[in-house]
Order: structure tokens, then C-alpha cells, then sequence
């Protein structure tokens, strides 16, 4: 022992560990907390900020008049990549500790303050995985109590000590050899862990699924692709093998009403993904949304977006509840941006449909029936249609209601779409053909839409189709980025940029979260491999 | 080592096959990779080499003494009971895809002195002849230990999980870490007393550090942060959060009983 570590030791008897407070484990979030969504804004305590996934915080410190004075505080290193795609979280945060999932299933626990982490916690990989070595993405945790809970590109569902990073259980959601992974952030509501699965690509079956928090065990599932004989299979051929192996994948978030006790949650492609002639019919319950009974899981409605899908278009968007006034009534909807170009508003207690309407230049379809359906124009074999990228995807929206604003990353490309009967391999994707993309005519925006109407109020254009999400704050702020790697502030009144950071990397798939940490707003992002915090430079 | 050079030539080719079975996704691989042998398993002197080229190529990273710093500890590997000479040399080989462990073209007899090192400074697992009665044993668990040690999900964080200690240290240093805690202190668990700008006095573990902060779990187990300069005190200690469990507190008899019950605790691998 050195002289400085001799003068330093101090003697600590047994009893003065054994005070109350020292016995006295912390019992961390409750779903209380957890429902109280940013009323706290020292919280974010769910992906989001609240079970209404607006991504809207209440705080005013950064202000359209300040935010040319925000800096950056520190970066956090990952020292992990993301081969072909983005860091993609968003953190929590809980008394000043921030909870961070990473790429290749890497997670901190990190000081709010300095970005110095507690504890780092790597899950090891199987060397085969299927879906998950393609994306190897998480974005995020969902946490209850002292527990966190992340799930894993081999399709497990982890329970993590918040103290630690200890494993406290570990199951198995899915086989992952045969195509599944989950990159996700749980939903943790009253009593259950909310999660989806990965895998639309591959000839799998997407499934919702909720757990117990203690134990792991598993409480209900929805298929989202129905059996033989069960309602929604008369939209399919005849042939459980067909049903057995649909797709629709139930890859990003959901979002929960506490008062109709309703999970709402997207719906991924059918497989295969372009090529649709062993597969006659809409074939529910792919591409749609869908409202589940909390405590069964049993399906309350529905609303398909795109029947018999051709694109790979996915419906696995962010669903926005709000409480608005439409059109001189008060209204619970649901909004959702969609792949295949279209904004919808449906009321989120009986699923009608109150406006569907495109929110880019998508020549698929321009309208929708008297029935709701669209009015298929071109599905893409006769060229320039969106991308499967589609013409928005999971990258979070926003929602600002007191501009009665949802604004989103948009993406105009141009795509044909060549189908071709697949061959199913185990554990190799199947996606019926090849897409031809026009890269010389296509480029990203992010876009203000009126919710009434869903007519474009503002829209600043990136260089190229981007995937970076959108946050807003009260002080009328909106924080999105771009695929060039700028982090960028706009006016929510008008789009007018007014501030922007380079971050060295795309931002892909991240949206900004920000929170309040002893008297100083700080506003989160990820790219690449770092993550950034900016606060308002101090005197 | 002409002997030497033939076994390390069959062990390769052997292990190439199995590589390729792995990647053919058969689990029965996983069980054949165990039988490749390591040319220099308990070879002294090659031991020795493994450790010059440990320490020159993978202690920044795994530490000097391989448990770990920025990377895993290397020293649980084989008590583990989930890898074997052969899953270890295909890492070093490979590196670990989407982690900063790079992938090596050294020659192959290097990676296996390396293999032979870490082999050698493998922690050991508990003998499963000890005496002692494991229900009593847990009882006096539960009643003194778990406020701070979790075991399979439930305890306390302030000091490490037990869950699967019965496979990772063995009766002698179990022994010691019960009756003289202080003797060895894990990075993670390093003792720190604080007194910030307020007078306030906070002893905790310290997690993590820089220049200008340092972050701990205090003795509450809540995660906490500080600003050095906003400090009064900074003070590491070496002493133990560890309570010294002399043969007054806990009986010869009563710790067999405890050593008894922590070499039963084998949890299940899972990360």
C-alpha cells in the first residue's frame, strides 16, 4: 500500500454497513413512473418518452433563440460498428443514469453528466446468426423496477440488472437459424414485457408477445399471421406451409393506451416479400396496424395499409396516440406515416379510418376507395415507385400538438420492382426478385403535416433519402438528422434550420431524446458509433 | 518439437474441418471441437511464451493479469464450462465480429502458446468433495450475504453476483475472500470514500473515472456521478465494502456450511 492510499484508508467497521439505507436496495421505476411519461423531465423511462410515442418533450430551456449556443458536453466511444446500418437507440434515463443499448448487443449503463459508463455488458453471439448479422441493431431498453429488459439479434429476450448489467434471465423467443432476431425496444407496460420479433424476410412468422417481468415467463402471442381456419386465413391460400412461413415480422415499437388498455403496433411484409403469386389475397395481418387486448393479446381491430403487399413495405411505423380535436369533435387517434407513402389518422378506439392521404410523390397509389383500400396505380413493375425502404420507415416521428403538427423523415426514390418465384432455404432470406433504384433521383426531407388535412405545411430537403428520426420540444423546436451526419434544430413553426452539428456519421434509424439533468436541458443522439450529448454552452 | 510440429499439423486441419462444420450450423461440431488438442497444453515452457505474447499483444485490453479491463476477464473462460482449447483458438483466430478484438495472421503455434497461457491462469472450479451442509449453508446466505450478493436474480448489487461463483473460484479463495475480503478487491469493487461540497460523506465502489469525475455505486446501490473539483475528499481505500467475517462472526463450521452451498451455485451461462 502507498503513502496516499495509507493516509486515505479510512477503518469501516461491519456496523456502519449495516444502517437501514445500507440494506435499503433501491426499487428503481415503477410503471407508475413509467405512465407519468415526461411529466418528469429528468425521466425518459420508455422509447419514446411515454406510452403515446409523440417523442415530444416538455422542456423550454433550448429555445429557437438560444439553440445556435448548444454544444456538445461529451461523446461516448461504443467501440462497436454497425456493419450496413446505424446506431440505432435511444436511451433512458433514471436519476441521472443513462441506459444505452448498443449494436452487436453491447449495452452501458452511463453517467449522464461526464458520458463515463458504470458498467458495459456484450452478449456472445452465436457466429451464425441468420436476420441479426444483416442488421445487427438494438434500439433500446425498456426497464422496470431495478430490471432492464433488451432483446437480441440471436431472438432472446434478456432481463438485465440496472445496477450491474448482470443477466437475471435469458429466453428464447424464437429459433434464430431459421431467420428471426429481435432488435427492438421492449414495452414494458403494468405486470408484462411487450416485444416483436424480427425475421419478415426470411420464410418465418411474426409474432407480438408479452412477459413477465420477474420471471420471464410468457403471459400471451399473437400470431400475426393467422392459422388454418382462423379468421384473417381466408386472405391466403389454402395451405398451412404458406401461412407457416407469411412474414409479417413485428420489428419496431408499439405504443399503449393505459385507458383502453390497448397495445397498438405495426406489421411487416408477407413473405416472400415481392413476389406474390403463391400468396392470393390481401393476407392479413401483414402491412397492417393492429390493437391488442393488454391482457390477452386478442385482437380488438385492425387496418391494413397495404393489402397483398409488392414492395416490402413494411408497416412497422411508429404509432402516435394523441388526444385532438378533429374536426370540431374530440377524438383518440392513431397516426402513422407508412412505407408505401401514405399519412393516416384513425380513431384508436374503433380502428375507423378518418383520413388516408400521401405525404410523397409515391405513384403507387394516390387515393383510397370508399372501402379504405388504396387505388392501386403502378405495384411497381411499371417502375418509379418508393424504394423498400418505402417512404418513411422506423425512424421515429414526432408529434407537436399545439401546432397540430406530425413531422417525419420523408423519402422520395424511385424504384421497379422485378419478382421472381424464390427458392425457401432454411435460414436464408427470401425475397421473390430484385429492386432497380434510380440513385439519381431521390433525396430526403423532413416534413411538417397538417394532421387534419395531412397537406404539407413545411419541409427542409436533405441531400439524399435519410433515416434519422425527429424529436420536438415546447419551446418549438424540432431535432432531426440527416444521412449526410448532421444533427441538425429547426423552427417547428416553419422549418427554418438554426442550428446543426456534423456528426461523422450518418444518423440512421436514432432519434434525438433529451432530458433535464441538474437545472440543464441535454439533448441526446446517436450516430455511428458515438453518442453525443449538447447542452447550452454556460458562461 | 518435431513431435510437437506434427501434432500442431493434425490439430489444424482438424480444426479447419471443424470450422467449417460450425459455420454448417451442427451443434455436434461444438462437441467434436472439444477432442482438438493442444499441441502445448501444460507445456511449461510454452506456457511462458504464450504469456510474453499475451502480455505484448492482449493485455491492453484483457489486463496483464487477463481479467480483463476494457474486454472480457479471460481468466472464467474454461470454468465456464461453455468453450474449449479449440473455440479459443478460433477466437484469437477470428477475432469477435462487431467488437474492437481484432482478428490475428499469426502463426498458428503462437495462438496456441496464447491458448496454453490462458489455459494455465484459468480459475479452477470448486472441488465437489467439500464438506458441509448446502441448506444451512444457504440460510446463513440469505440471512447475512444477499443484502449485498445476488444469487439468480435475487439480492443485492453492491457486490458481485454469486449466481455461478461455485464454477469460477475455488474452495481455498472462496475461504479467503469470506474471512479476509480486503486481501483481493476485483477492479469493479474498489472502495472510495467522498465528501462532497456540502459536507456530505459517501462511501461507495468506484465504477469509472477520469480527470475531472468519478463514478460510483454508493453504499445505498445507487449510481451516482461527481464533479472531482466539487469534492472536499476523494479517497480510495483498501479496505473492503466487504465485511471482515473473522471466526467470530461466522464459525469454522457455518463457513464450511456457506462453502458448501456457493459451490453449488453453477447458474446457468447466459451471456
Amino acid at each position: 500500500m502507498n503513502l496516499r492510499r495509507l493516509v486515505g484508508v479510512i477503518v469501516l467497521t461491519i456496523g456502519a454497513f449495516l444502517t437501514p439505507n445500507f440494506l435499503l436496495a433501491q426499487t428503481g421505476v415503477s410503471y407508475e413512473d413509467i405512465l407519468q411519461g415526461l411529466s418528469d423531465p429528468t425521466r425518459w423511462l420508455t422509447y419514446s418518452g411515454d406510452y403515446s410515442s409523440q417523442r415530444h418533450s416538455p422542456l423550454t430551456q433550448i429555445t429557437p433563440d438560444n439553440v445556435k449556443r448548444l454544444v456538445p458536453t461529451w461523446t461516448f466511444q461504443t467501440g462497436t460498428t454497425t456493419r450496413g446500418r446505424g446506431f440505432e437507440t435511444s436511451p433512458l434515463v433514471d436519476d441521472g443514469v443513462l441506459y444505452v443499448t448498443g449494436s452487436n448487443n453491447y449495452a452501458w449503463a452511463i453517467d449522464a453528466a461526464t458520458g463515463r459508463s458504470f458498467w458495459q455488458y456484450r452478449r456472445n453471439l452465436p457466429n451464425d446468426l441468420t436476420y441479426g448479422s444483416s442488421a445487427p441493431v438494438n434500439r433500446g431498453f425498456g426497464m422496470l423496477g431495478d430490471r432492464l429488459f433488451m432483446v437480441t439479434l440471436d431472438a432472446h429476450l434478456l432481463s438485465l440488472d440496472s445496477k450491474t448489467g448482470n443477466v437475471l434471465w435469458d429466453i428464447e423467443l424464437a429459433d434464430y437459424r431459421v431467420g428471426y432476431a429481435a432488435t427492438l425496444a421492449p414495452l414494458v407496460i403494468d405486470g408484462k414485457v411487450i416485444v416483436g420479433i424480427s425475421g419478415g424476410d426470411y420464410a418465418t412468422r411474426g409474432f407480438i408477445d408479452a412477459y413477465n417481468p420477474e420471471t420471464g415467463e410468457r403471459i400471451w402471442r399473437f400470431n400475426t399471421i393467422p392459422g388454418p381456419g382462423e379468421p384473417g386465413s381466408e386472405t391466403w391460400p389454402d395451405d398451412p406451409d404458406i401461412l407457416a412461413r407469411g412474414g409479417g415480422g413485428t420489428w419496431m415499437n408499439g405504443s399503449y393506451d393505459p385507458e383502453l388498455d390497448l397495445i397498438y403496433w405495426g406489421v411487416g411484409n408477407p413473405n416472400p416479400d415481392y413476389y406474390g403469386d403463391d400468396r392470393p389475397g390481401d393476407n392479413l395481418y401483414s402491412n397492417s396496424i393492429v390493437a391488442l387486448d393488454a391482457q390477452t393479446g386478442s385482437l380488438r381491430w385492425h387496418y391494413q395499409f397495404t393489402p397483398h403487399d409488392l414492395n416490402d413495405w413494411d408497416s412497422n411505423q411508429i404509432p402516435v396516440l394523441a388526444d385532438i380535436d378533429w374536426r370540431g369533435e374530440p377524438r383518440k387517434v392513431v397516426m402513422l406515416a407508412n412505407r408505401n407513402g401514405f399519412f393516416y389518422v384513425m380513431d384508436r378506439a374503433t380502428g375507423e379510418l378518418l383520413l388516408g392521404k400521401p405525404f410523397t410523390a409515391t405513384t403507387w397509389a394516390r387515393e383510397l376507395d370508399e372501402n379504405d383500400r388504396p387505388i392501386v396505380l403502378n405495384d411497381g413493375s411499371q417502375g418509379c415507385v418508393p424504394d423498400p425502404w418505402g417512404s418513411t420507415n422506423f425512424m421515429p416521428p414526432s408529434f407537436y400538438q399545439e401546432l397540430g403538427l406530425f413531422i417525419l423523415t420523408a423519402r422520395e426514390t424511385c424504384s421497379t420492382y422485378v419478382p421472381e418465384e424464390p427458392q425457401f432455404t432454411l435460414g436464408q432470406p427470401s425475397f421473390g426478385g430484385v429492386v432497380f433504384t434510380d440513385r439519381d433521383n431521390q433525396y430526403g426531407a423532413l416534413r411538417a403535416l397538417d394532421v387534419q388535412t395531412g397537406d404539407l405545411v413545411w419541409e427542409f430537403r436533405y441531400p439524399s433519402p435519410t433515416f434519422g428520426g425527429v424529436l420536438t420540444t415546447a419551446s418549438g423546436l424540432v431535432f432531426a438528422g440527416d444521412h449526410e451526419g448532421n444533427f441538425m434544430a429547426f423552427d417547428a413553426a416553419n422549418g427554418e434550420n438554426l442550428w446543426h452539428y456534423q456528426t461523422g456519421s450518418r444518423i440512421w434509424g436514432a432519434a434525438a431524446m433529451t432530458h433535464e439533468l441538474d437545472g440543464r436541458q441535454h439533448v441526446l443522439i446517436a450516430a455511428g458509433t458515438t453518442l453525443t450529448a449538447f447542452a447550452l454552452i454556460e458562461d | 518439437m518435431r513431435k510437437y510440429n506434427k501434432l500442431l499439423q493434425k490439430a489444424s486441419i482438424k480444426l479447419s474441418l471443424m470450422v467449417l462444420g460450425i459455420v454448417a450450423g451442427s451443434s455436434v461440431n461444438q462437441t467434436s471441437m472439444a477432442q482438438i488438442v493442444n499441441p502445448y497444453e501444460s507445456n511449461a515452457s510454452a506456457i511462458r511464451a504464450g504469456g510474453v505474447l499475451f502480455r505484448a499483444r492482449c493485455a491492453t485490453c484483457h489486463g496483464a493479469d487477463a481479467k480483463g479491463i476494457e474486454a472480457p476477464d479471460l481468466t472464467l473462460l474454461w470454468a465456464l464450462n461453455v468453450t474449449n482449447d479449440a473455440l479459443v483458438f478460433q477466437t484469437i483466430r477470428e477475432g469477435v465480429s462487431g467488437s474492437i478484438m481484432p482478428s490475428t495472421s499469426a502463426p498458428d503455434t503462437e495462438i496456441w502458446t496464447i491458448v496454453a497461457y490462458l489455459k494455465s491462469i484459468s480459475t479452477v472450479a470448486v472441488s465437489d468433495n467439500a464438506s458441509g451442509d448446502s441448506v444451512r449453508g444457504q440460510q446463513l446466505f440469505e440471512s447475512n450475504c444477499s443484502s449485498c450478493h445476488r444469487v439468480n436474480g435475487k439480492g443485492g448489487s453492491l457486490g458481485p453476483d454469486l449466481s455461478r461463483i461455485g464454477a469460477i473460484r475455488d474452495r481455498g479463495m472462496l475461504t479467503t475472500s469470506v474471512r479476509t475480503p480486503s486481501a483481493s478487491i476485483g477492479s469493479s469493487y474498489r472502495p472510495v470514500t467522498l465528501i462532497d461540497g456540502s459536507g456530505q460523506r459517501i462511501i461507495g465502489l468506484k465504477k469509472s473515472e477520469d480527470a475531472f469525475s468519478i463514478q460510483v455505486m454508493d453504499s445505498s446501490q445507487r449510481l451516482r456521478a461527481f464533479n472531482k473539483q466539487d469534492l472536499q475528499q476523494l479517497s480510495e481505500e483498501s479496505i473492503s465494502l466487504m465485511p471482515e467475517w473473522g471466526p467470530e462472526e461466522i464459525s469454522d463450521r457455518d463457513l464450511d456450511d456457506l462453502l458448501r452451498y456457493l459451490g453449488t451455485l453453477r447458474g446457468a451461462n447466459s451471456d
